[in-house]
């Protein structure tokens, strides 16, 4: 076994261990902060394991979608909850995490056998390396170009839906008709309507 | 393209020499550059916070740092030990874990870029496939820190900065990633080594600052953001959040934000030198000079002095961003969060993504212009 | 559609004036780098407090009458006047004296007020101790000769920007002897007392004639 070789089982291990133990925390943990962290941890130690699979694009997409994008959003969510709730104990919660921790070992039990049983046509082709975008790119714009577009599609919808449930069509008048509340309200300028055509 | 220097095999060999093993001579040379890079990267700091200092302190008609060696130049130094040295506290009912980690993955990401940063056609660490992409991917990761420590402060002021922060640089990645696009589209490469390339051999007249001025615009202004300067600083606009995420920090983890800030401006300064001015190419270029004297490329003192020019050049470009920023942070009043993102997401996006298609389309019209 | 492309017309339009607006601030900005700098080095200069400076006081203990004049203007009773009534003189002995700096707001009314003139305001400014007891002055303290700027040879004496030439902005460099602009106040009190006496002449020889 040479250098390389050595340094690439050392790192394998320690990235498995990492998506590992932050999956579980996710999973496990009671505080949601550390659970939405734990997850980013989990997703940058897959890119990790990309890495080391010489899918350099995938790992950089991984980190900037996954870690960047999503996770940042999630602890956005988190964080931007304004909502003060007590923690109660659902009864009989130690009956539905035993359940719930038996409906995933079966699932482990048979993802697990299924991958070992499973013969895996391992690919000898040599990984594309520093040349992967330029094979992505040919597959989206050839066998893949249906999938891809209707992916922007779908991206598209998201984003006009974004847009609807984030604009006011109209902003409510002055809720208190009694004359008290304007003192301690702030003089500003009054709000133009937005709507979405132009009037004239 | 000729091979240049030959730093590693040189090295390798001349351990060889010693008796040593080709193996362990290796894993010797493995952490030097990446040592090189951490310890020039620092320096490189450090002269960022002298000039910062001593070019705020000369619009303000000031001196600035004077009496800490000569015209101050330790005085960054001296900053850094101080903060060594002070106590590390810990507040009260904050999260000891996140309020640690915190900074740490602030400042990782942000010298894990450095990776990329090419000095020369091969002083740099790794050539990698995606270069600028991985920096816009590493990038990305600043903001959990960020946020990691505004919640773990245990403080109203770090939760708002940290949230600030957070959607200030994910609101100007979009238009910072645009502009890269647009650039890589005309290098046909995300490689570093290949942009800087793709300007080179007609001098001044050949970076990308020609060809792109839009998208050298919209990727200061939102380098500018990621950094948190001027006139983005809202994150930490002390009139409001006190110092944002780092209002709780002290001691070393305080140091690490700072260090990571700096780092972050270098770096976003010697990335826009790269993309758009050309990165080590002088503004004449060397192989004309040398042909001119009929000096063969591969002459070894020629290979020397290109290098050292490359870096010179780069770092001198570098230093020149980063005054023009220390200027604009002088002279620009800083943006309400209202107007920031509408810059970012009415302004900057559409013109971004108008940038694009007119490079797209400007490269099938004149291949010979905008790259092949 | 011709609409739309004046909305973004008049955009590109504001987007080019605000570019300029920068532009020109930037230039402002730069140009104030090859301006000479305004701060004083304080350590190595100082400036020269002008003559109505309020610095700490002066006080001269044998000139006292202990009267506490200055205790009743001060605005917050600040001096300690110690004395005791001697009955064979019948005088009063004053034994000692003292003013807190760390609480006096240096409004000079004691100096305005005090009958003997023995109380004085001082230049001195430097009144920095590393505990705030050591603020409170004794009539020994208070009776040290006052500091002066000008006469230390480790500082250079710099001009405040009133006491400047004429059009001059910068307190360094200048010409030996250079007046400030406008009358000094000695000046002012001698053509006062000319332009009275003159007045009086005049009244005296109308009141004669």
């Amino acid at each position: 076994m040479n250098l390389a070789e050595g340094v690439q089982i050392v790192s394998f291990g320690i990235l498995a261990a990492a998506v590992l133990i932050s999956a579980l925390g996710v999973v496990l943990l009671k505080n949601v902060v550390y659970s939405a962290f734990l997850l980013g941890g989990s997703f940058i130690s897959m890119a990790g394991l990309y890495f080391l699979l010489n899918a350099d694009f995938v790992a950089a997409a991984q980190v900037l979608v996954y870690v960047g994008a999503i996770n940042v959003l999630i602890l956005f969510a988190i964080m931007l909850v304004n909502k003060q709730e007590e923690y109660v104990v659902v009864k009989g919660a130690g009956v539905r995490q035993v359940a719930t921790a038996l409906v995933c070992l079966g699932l482990f039990a048979l993802l697990g056998t299924m991958v070992v049983s499973t013969p895996w046509a391992i690919s000898s082709v040599a990984p594309a390396g520093d040349g992967s975008i330029v094979t992505i790119g040919i597959h989206f714009f050839t066998d893949f170009l249906l999938p891809f577009e209707l992916v922007s599609v779908l991206l598209l919808i998201a984003l006009v839906g974004a847009i609807v449930l984030a604009r006011r069509e109209f902003v409510p008048e002055n809720l208190s008709p009694s004359g008290e509340d304007e003192a301690l309200m702030l003089p500003e300028r009054p709000r133009e309507m937005v709507s979405s055509r132009d009037d004239k | 393209m000729n091979p240049g220097i030959d730093l590693q095999g040189t090295f390798i060999e001349s351990l060889q020499g010693f008796g040593i093993p080709a193996g362990a001579a290796k894993a010797i040379w493995m952490p030097l550059p990446m040592l090189i890079v951490l310890v020039g990267s620092t320096v490189a700091v450090l002269i960022a916070v002298w000039m910062e200092r001593k070019v705020s302190a000369a619009a303000q008609q000031r001196i600035g740092p004077e009496y800490i060696g000569p015209l101050g130049i330790l005085a960054p130094l001296a900053d850094g030990l101080k903060l060594v040295f002070k106590e590390d506290i810990i507040p009260a009912k904050a999260d000891k874990w996140l309020f640690t980690f915190g900074p740490m993955i602030v400042v990782i990401p942000v010298f894990l870029s450095f990776l990329i940063v090419p000095f020369g056609e091969n002083l740099l660490i790794s050539d990698v496939g995606m270069g600028v992409f991985l920096w816009i991917a590493l990038s990305s990761v600043v903001p959990i820190g960020l946020l990691m420590s505004g919640y773990a402060s245990n403080n109203k002021y770090s939760l708002l900065g940290g949230l600030r922060a957070t959607a200030q640089s994910l609101a100007y990645e979009i238009p910072l990633a645009l502009a890269v696009m647009a650039i890589a589209m005309m290098s046909n490469s995300l490689s570093t080594v290949d942009i800087v390339q793709h300007q080179s051999g007609y001098g001044l007249l050949g970076w990308n600052v020609w060809r792109q001025p839009v998208g050298f615009i919209i990727f200061f202004i939102a380098a500018l953001a990621e950094c948190e300067r001027t006139p983005f600083d809202l994150p930490e606009a002390e009139e409001e959040l006190v110092a944002g995420y780092q209002t709780e920090y002290s001691g070393m983890k305080f140091a690490l934000f700072y260090l990571g800030s700096y780092v972050n401006l270098t770096l976003s300064a010697l990335l826009v030198s790269i993309l758009y001015l050309g990165g080590w190419e002088a503004p004449i270029p060397v192989g004309l000079i040398s042909s001119t004297f009929n000096i063969s490329d591969a002459t070894p003192w020629l290979q020397v002095v290109t290098g050292a020019i490359g870096i010179v050049m780069t770092l001198l470009k570098t230093y020149a961003l980063v005054f023009f920023i220390v200027l604009i942070r002088w002279t620009i009043p800083r943006v309400r969060i209202d107007q920031l993102l509408n810059l970012g997401w009415k302004f900057l996006l559409p013109v971004a993504l108008a940038n694009l298609l007119a490079t797209a389309g400007l490269k099938l019209t004149f291949p010979a212009f905008f790259g092949g | 559609m011709l609409k739309f492309l004046k909305q973004v017309g008049d955009y590109t339009k504001e987007v080019v004036q605000s570019a300029k607006y920068i532009g020109q601030g930037l230039s402002v900005t730069f140009d104030h780098m090859r301006r000479r700098p305004v701060t004083v080095q304080y350590p190595y200069e100082k400036l020269i407090p002008s003559e109505r400076f309020r610095g700490r006081i002066h006080y001269e203990f044998d000139k006292c009458i202990s009267c506490e004049v200055c205790v009743r203007v001060c605005p917050i009773n600040l001096p300690v006047v110690d004395w005791e009534f001697n009955k064979t003189t019948k005088k009063k002995d004053l034994k000692h004296y003292s003013i807190d700096f760390g609480v006096c707001i240096f409004c000079g009314n004691c100096v305005e007020y005090c009958p003997t003139n023995c109380l004085s305001m001082t230049e001195e400014y430097e009144l920095a101790v590393y505990e705030r007891h050591e603020l409170n002055y004794d009539s020994v303290a208070l009776g040290r000769l006052p500091y002066k700027v000008t006469d230390d040879p480790m500082v250079t004496p710099m001009r405040e920007f009133a006491y400047l030439p004429q059009g001059v902005m910068h307190p360094h460099d200048l010409p030996a002897g250079s007046r400030r602009a406008g009358k000094t106040p000695q000046e002012i009190v001698a053509e006062t007392q000319a332009a009275q006496a003159k007045v009086s002449a005049i009244s005296e020889g109308s009141s004669k004639g």
